[in-house]
């Protein structure tokens, strides 16, 4: 188990720069995933760690031995791949001893680390059986089994579960999750999936246009974004983001809000001294769908809790919880409530704002005001 | 159900029939030659000058055969053309082993090694598939000459090989195309190098566009008349050039007996081909050929 340093690493295709100054560093142990929209630029990074792509400038730092120049196979890492890369025209049993095989390990110990494996991953029944005959769950299994065999430094996984239907997908997260918390690998995750991301790192690197916009904990990266991008990235519905007003009123500072109907709100916000500069201005406001919700499932602790009379447009019962969709500052609005509140489209309903996590961002550089 | 599907068709079993008419035509009248032959390898001479070309032999005889085999005259010597025909196959096995093993690396480096200027590469390479044999008559036989291999088995091979490798190269080339690239990283980082991806990871796939490759480079190469006339002199030529030999040098009588018999010797090998392995050729032709 190791730790890792992505140090200043750039890449270029040519002219087009597609990786620009990441700098990213983990422990042993860690859980890091890289997570963006498609081109960001995490599997090009992910390469790079694997030694299947060339860096252009930078360095990339295996338990402190800088590893620019040396071979994929002499990295001590196993991968994942998305399309799984079984070998075709071997068995399970075969797919999973063939790095080992290569490493010259003799035959008893190979069969030995090949059953301890399958044991792990609960596929024994699987392993003479050839890739074209497994489903796509069990070749999931088999590339996962291929990686654990190894015992490497650093495992990386290049969007293991993207070709999966949803219900294995989360059954399979959970498990790699499990696998973490029992092996305490060193992981390194590449996904577009930002539940995913959340619920499996204990880092997240979140991606765009090849610049590495946070780095972070899920708490810091959900709770904290560092700017718009991450912040609407992040989270299911995504944040609800108006541009509005800051004004003073009594007790502090609050955001100016017109409603549907033509009334104003005015939502007060948390006591940051930063904000007082923009009393006057108009801001991005960020507010999470649950923190917009019916007076009975509000957060009791929370001391910013406001109320007001609301218009619904729209309700998306989900089953679980139930989305109302409401027009603020002529920008569309969910809102997040328990299942069994009496709330229905065209109708006038109590809701409760818990703006203690509300958020800032400057409109312009797009940054949060911190 | 089965009575809604049943309903007036007499047109359709109409141009059914047609169909199968037409197609059986064609089929018998694309055989016949080959059929003339063989009734005419199994007859004697007296049967055939009676003239009745397509009747079966009143005496069936395997002399013509025999004759062909072993004691025909080809050239001076008179000793059949079995030796002709050792001659074609110590020539084929190399000239098609060599050219198929070539073409999967080559494909195998265009498709998964790329380099600055792989496209030029394959390109030139298509380009030497569209050379006439004739342009390179001359140059080859001087090359083959430097070597010291002109008038001999090895210049053949030397020769087919060279040719050759343009088509394995488009083959297998585009057949690697279509093979996950992700496959060959995995490997790397199993740690497993060039020739062991190639040999334990590639090849093991590459049954479909092997066979393709190989009968495609056997008929050829059994096939050619020009180079084997040119590059191989007397007792080295290649069976087609023998085959002719028979047919034009013969003094006297004109025996179409053993003449048919000869031919149909000389094309055994690559019906054989065919037949063992035709039905994965179509089958590896369109393999890879969907994308890239």
């Amino acid at each position: 188990m190791s730790s890792l340093e992505i140090s200043g690493i750039c890449k270029s295709f040519g002219t087009t720069e597609v990786l620009k100054n990441i700098d990213i560093s983990i422990d042993s142990g860690d859980f890091l995933v890289l997570v963006g929209p498609s081109g960001c630029g995490k599997s090009t990074l992910l390469n790079m760690i694997a030694g299947l792509d060339t860096i252009t400038s930078g360095d990339i730092v295996i338990d402190a031995e800088v590893v620019n120049d040396v071979r994929p196979s002499q990295r001590d890492i196993a991968m994942v791949f998305q399309s799984y890369a079984l070998y075709p025209n071997m068995n399970v049993a075969k797919n999973i001893s063939f790095g080992l095989e290569m490493r010259k390990m003799p035959k008893a110990e190979r069969e030995q680390r090949v059953k301890k494996v399958a044991k792990l991953l609960q596929m024994e029944p699987l392993l003479n059986r050839k890739p074209s005959q497994l489903s796509g769950g069990q070749r999931q299994r088999v590339a996962m089994g291929r990686a654990l065999v190894r015992e490497p430094k650093i495992f990386l996984f290049d969007e293991p579960l993207s070709n999966l239907d949803a219900k294995l997908r989360v059954d399979m997260r959970t498990e790699i999750k499990k696998l973490h918390q029992r092996l305490c690998s060193t992981i390194v995750y590449v996904t577009h999936d930002q539940i995913e991301a959340m619920t499996l790192a204990t880092k997240i690197a979140v991606m765009k246009d090849g610049i590495l916009q946070q780095l972070g904990t899920p708490n810091e990266v959900y709770y904290n974004p560092s700017n718009l991008f991450v912040a609407s990235f992040m989270g299911s519905p995504s944040m609800n983001l108006l541009s509005a007003e800051v004004g003073k009123q009594e007790g502090g500072l609050a955001v100016r809000i017109r409603q549907e109907s033509g009334n104003e709100i005015m939502l007060p916000l948390p006591e940051v001294a930063s904000y007082r500069q923009w009393v006057g201005k108009t801001v991005t406001l960020g507010i999470r769908p649950e923190a917009i919700t019916d007076p009975g499932s509000a957060e009791s602790g929370s001391s910013l809790l406001f109320n007001a009379d609301c218009m619904i447009d729209v309700t998306e019962p989900t089953g679980a919880e139930l989305y109302a969709i409401m027009e603020l500052n002529e920008r569309e609005v969910v809102a997040r409530m328990r299942a069994n509140c009496d709330v229905q489209a065209g109708q006038t309903t109590n809701v409760t704002f818990n703006m203690q996590h509300a958020l800032l961002f400057d409109p312009e550089t797009e940054n949060r005001i911190a | 159900m089965a009575e809604m599907t049943r309903y007036d068709d007499s047109g359709a079993r109409f141009w059914r029939v047609a169909l199968y008419t037409t197609l059986i035509v064609f089929a018998v009248f694309y055989l016949l030659p080959l059929f003339v032959m063989l009734v005419t390898s199994f007859k004697s001479l007296d049967e055939i000058r009676q003239g009745n070309m397509l009747a079966l032999p009143v005496q069936w005889t395997i002399e013509p055969w025999l004759k062909a085999w072993g004691t025909a005259c080809v050239g001076l010597t008179c000793e059949g053309i079995h030796g002709y025909f050792w001659n074609s196959i110590k020539m084929v096995v190399p000239a098609v082993t060599i050219s198929t093993i070539l073409g999967a690396l080559n494909g195998y480096v265009l498709t998964k090694w790329r380099f600055r200027g792989h496209k030029w590469i394959f390109a030139l390479m298509l380009f030497g598939c569209f050379i006439p044999f004739q342009i390179v008559l001359i140059p080859m036989s001087q090359v083959l000459g430097k070597l010291g291999i002109a008038g001999d088995t090895a210049g053949l091979v030397l020769v087919h090989v060279t040719y050759g490798i343009g088509f394995s190269t488009l083959f297998f080339r585009n057949y690697y195309e279509a093979f996950p690239n992700e496959l060959v990283k995995a490997a790397m980082i199993d740690g497993a190098g060039f020739f062991r991806i190639f040999w334990r990871i590639m090849l093991p796939s590459s049954g479909p566009i092997i066979v393709v490759t190989v009968i495609w480079q056997f008929t050829n190469i059994w096939n050619d008349f020009l180079f084997g006339a040119s590059f191989a002199a007397g007792e080295g030529a290649p069976m087609t050039v023998a085959l002719n030999n028979l047919v034009s040098s013969s003094t006297g009588v004109k025996e179409y007996n053993v003449h048919m018999a000869a031919a149909v010797i000389a094309a055994f090998p690559t019906l054989l081909v065919y037949v063992v392995a035709g039905r994965y050729f179509v089958r590896g032709l369109m393999a890879g050929s969907v994308k890239g």
